[in-house]
């Protein structure tokens, strides 16, 4: 049950995965735990530290929204999201337009 | 009479009969509604996995609607099948059972999460529709009966997606996906009644055993393979599929990720078992190769830059598609090819074929997740999230399963089924293999970010209120986290009893034809 | 040749019918032409069940005649139209929810759904 999947090039073994990842997890865990005697937990060593400024109560000063997570990459692709948010208009016509573009696509390429 | 012959007529009259009588039982109060919901999709679920077990002991099944045996096709005199023949092989009994877990998760998910909605007998009567609809999709051996399977699905599913009436959003999905479908559809149909009028036969076996690859079988081909992936979404003809999965309940998106699985079964079924060797070279192939391969690319492209999270999840549902159309794709190119089939073409199908369980069931489990955020917190933008993990405990682990399975990583499922797909395609040329690891890397990046933003993160004084959804809702998202993990800690078992057979039944044509016409092609 | 003319009439609505939903601007347009569309592809199946001198599929009305047209058809186009008659109801009743929150038919203004 617990065996092995031999695709025709390699294989793959859950068992053996789960021992190594629980071997590493636990020297993970054992060299996280070395620490300093001095550390105190719920002192204010243990703070967030904000850049100095006074952190406010509320999350939502401080998170990140989800729309500025990959600027970066969005921007440096900005031609290709351009092309592609073009494409997709959510006009309802636009969509059976491209249906019926790829059949007919299809449709002259297998007769030839 | 023994039941266990007639189990296919079972699987579709038990959700027909449930949705006839949903609006005379919902009319008892609440209680006996629920009861009939999940009671109904918990005796599918059984029926569909007697079935699975009697294809894998006994052979193909087959159940002739109305004849005076279960299994006489042939009666004397007749050349050609008559009465619609319902039959199912490993590949129909594989999704069978894919689409009964799905329903049954779905079903245990709306009890709670449907509490807001009033008409609900009209939301029981049209889920079962829609679950008849799929089953009857995936167990069919008629190609006009197959027809009428996909409308019924499709109607059902018009009308859940459209449930949230007050939304305009809801509607407006609605009406894009009826406007795409319909189109498609009767052009479905032309293709139909154009084999009938060549063949003077309905019958998909029938049909493949007289098949002569022309002009008019090349267009019939074309005519299906468009329409059947529409309806699976892949690109460039996938823009209905985020909204409509998007704006329906959560419940019902669950559900519709099946009903799309088993028009890729169809798909399948007529390329494999209809036309089979027939296909008439490798230009049919190569199309269904690339249609993957632009679903992969351009779904995950537009997912990662999406902020509501169920669009999110639905672009997402564009790209997996691809994966299965590549593993299948490779497999009928090398359909006539015995080396090539044996090498990396069977290996493929089995990536393609396994990744069909995987994706129903993670796919499943983080639409579930997102309506258990949305009935938690009232809200579906990922800019107003944040936190959650406290609170929320079993939906974060439940998420984090899922997340972690359609990225691939190890040592979950979708890894495992990732890695067939990358392994065989490889051998059939590289930049395939690289489109879907990077497709795989953005996927990962995706999900980084939805877990990022939704659960992790510093506590939002407007989520103060917040408390763990309802224990029928965790049932359902636990159901499918269940099958996640059984796929994952039992890889090799799920592989030789559920994905081998199937991808073994899909590539023997004769013995699909041979089944029904009772010889041999 | 003569005997191909219902086929033609079908390709030329259905190219009508395909024309319209591209061309229209207007919801209820676009329903009618969905309609044209479905009409084409019913005619299309009831024309491929007919055998020239054939009579109706209807063994005890038949008479003498022993050619028949052929009854599969027009069972498929009748449950064809059954079809499209649910359809029909369903987009048009779309339709109306989509006016009374959107306050147009336009299909070109109705899109928050997209990007």
């Amino acid at each position: 049950m617990f065996g092995t999947v031999y695709t025709g090039f390699g294989y793959w073994d859950v068992t053996a995965w789960i021992v190594f990842f629980a071997i590493a997890a636990g020297l993970t865990l054992w060299l996280r735990a070395q620490g300093r005697d001095d550390y105190k937990e719920g002192t204010d060593q243990d703070e967030i530290y904000w850049s100095g400024n006074v952190v406010p109560d509320d999350g939502a000063e401080i998170s990140v929204p989800a729309s500025s997570a990959y600027w970066g990459f969005r921007k440096a692709m900005a031609p290709f999201y351009k092309v592609l948010t073009g494409m997709h208009t959510g006009i309802a016509t636009d969509i059976v337009g491209y249906y019926v573009l790829v059949v007919a696509f299809m449709a002259v390429f297998i007769l030839l | 009479m023994n039941w266990n012959d007639h189990l296919p007529a079972l699987l579709l009259m038990i959700p027909l009969f449930g949705a006839f009588v949903a609006p005379l039982v919902c009319l008892l109060g609440k209680t006996t509604r629920n009861a009939l919901l999940v009671g109904l999709s918990f005796v599918t679920l059984l029926v569909s996995l007697l079935l699975w077990r009697n294809v894998l002991i006994g052979g193909i099944a087959i159940y002739v609607m109305g004849g005076e045996s279960f299994n006489l096709t042939l009666p004397s005199g007749m050349a050609l099948p008559i009465r619609i023949v319902m039959e199912v092989d490993a590949f129909s009994a594989f999704m069978v059972v894919c689409g009964s877990v799905a329903s049954f998760a779905g079903a245990l998910f709306s009890t709670n999460y449907m509490e807001k909605f009033t008409g609900l007998g009209r939301f029981v009567s049209l889920y079962f529709l829609l679950t008849l609809g799929m089953l009857g999709m995936m167990i069919t051996g008629d190609f006009f009966n197959f027809f009428i399977f996909i409308e019924i699905a499709s109607i059902a599913s018009f009308g859940l997606v459209a449930f949230w009436r007050d939304r305009p959003e809801a509607i407006e999905a609605s009406l894009k996906y009826t406007l795409v479908s319909q189109v498609g559809s009767m052009i479905f149909l032309i293709a139909a009644g154009a084999l009938y009028g060549k063949y003077n036969a309905l019958n998909m076996a029938a049909i493949g055993s007289l098949l002569q690859f022309g002009v008019m079988e090349k267009i019939a081909l074309v005519f299906i393979i468009g329409t059947l992936a529409m309806k699976c979404g892949s690109f460039p003809m996938h823009m209905w599929l985020p909204d409509a999965y998007a704006e329906a309940p959560s419940g019902v998106s669950c559900l519709l990720v099946a009903v799309s699985q088993a028009s890729l079964y169809g798909l399948m079924r007529v390329c494999f078992s209809l036309y089979g060797v027939n296909l008439g070279g490798s230009f049919i192939p190569w199309m269904i190769i690339s249609m993957g391969l632009a679903s992969m690319f351009f779904g995950v492209t537009m997912a990662v830059v999406q902020h509501e999270i169920k669009r999110l999840i639905g672009y997402h549902s564009v790209s997996q598609v691809g994966y299965m159309l590549l593993g299948l794709g490779v497999g009928l190119l090398v359909l006539d090819d015995a080396r090539g089939m044996a090498e990396y073409g069977f290996t493929a199908m089995k990536g393609g074929i396994f990744h069909i369980f995987n994706y129903t069931m993670y796919k499943a489990l983080l639409f579930l997740a997102a309506g258990a955020i949305y009935y938690a917190t009232g809200k579906r933008d990922l800019n107003e999230m944040g936190g959650l993990a406290r609170r929320m405990p079993f939906t974060t682990a439940m998420f984090v399963i899922a997340a972690a399975a359609i990225s691939g990583l190890p040592p979950f499922n979708g890894f495992v089924s990732k890695l067939l797909i990358y392994e065989s395609v490889f051998a059939v040329h590289p930049a395939l293999t690289v489109v879907a690891l990077v497709t795989s890397v953005l996927t990962l990046a995706s999900f980084v970010k939805v877990f990022q933003t939704a659960f992790l993160g510093p506590e939002k004084t407007v989520f103060t209120g917040v408390r763990e959804v309802p224990s029928g809702m965790l049932f359902g998202m636990g159901v499918l986290t269940l099958a996640v993990l059984g796929a994952t800690l039992f890889p090799s078992w799920t592989l030789s009893n559920l994905v081998e057979p199937a991808a073994k039944a899909l590539v023997d044509q004769a013995g699909y034809i041979g089944a029904v016409m009772g010889g041999g092609l | 040749m003569i005997g191909n003319a219902p086929f033609f009439v079908v390709g030329l609505l259905f190219l009508a019918g395909l024309t319209a939903i591209f061309m229209e601007k207007n919801l209820i347009k676009i329903a009618i032409a969905i309609g044209i569309i479905s009409s084409a592809v019913n005619l299309f199946l009831v024309a491929l069940g007919y055998r020239a001198g054939g009579t109706v599929p209807i063994h005890f009305l038949a008479g003498k005649e022993t050619l028949m047209v052929l009854p599969t058809p027009q069972a498929m186009t009748l449950t064809a139209i059954v079809i499209s008659l649910a359809t029909t109801a369903f987009l048009l009743s779309l339709i109306m929810l989509v006016y009374r929150h959107y306050g147009t038919l336009d299909v070109d203004e109705i899109r928050r759904l997209r990007g």
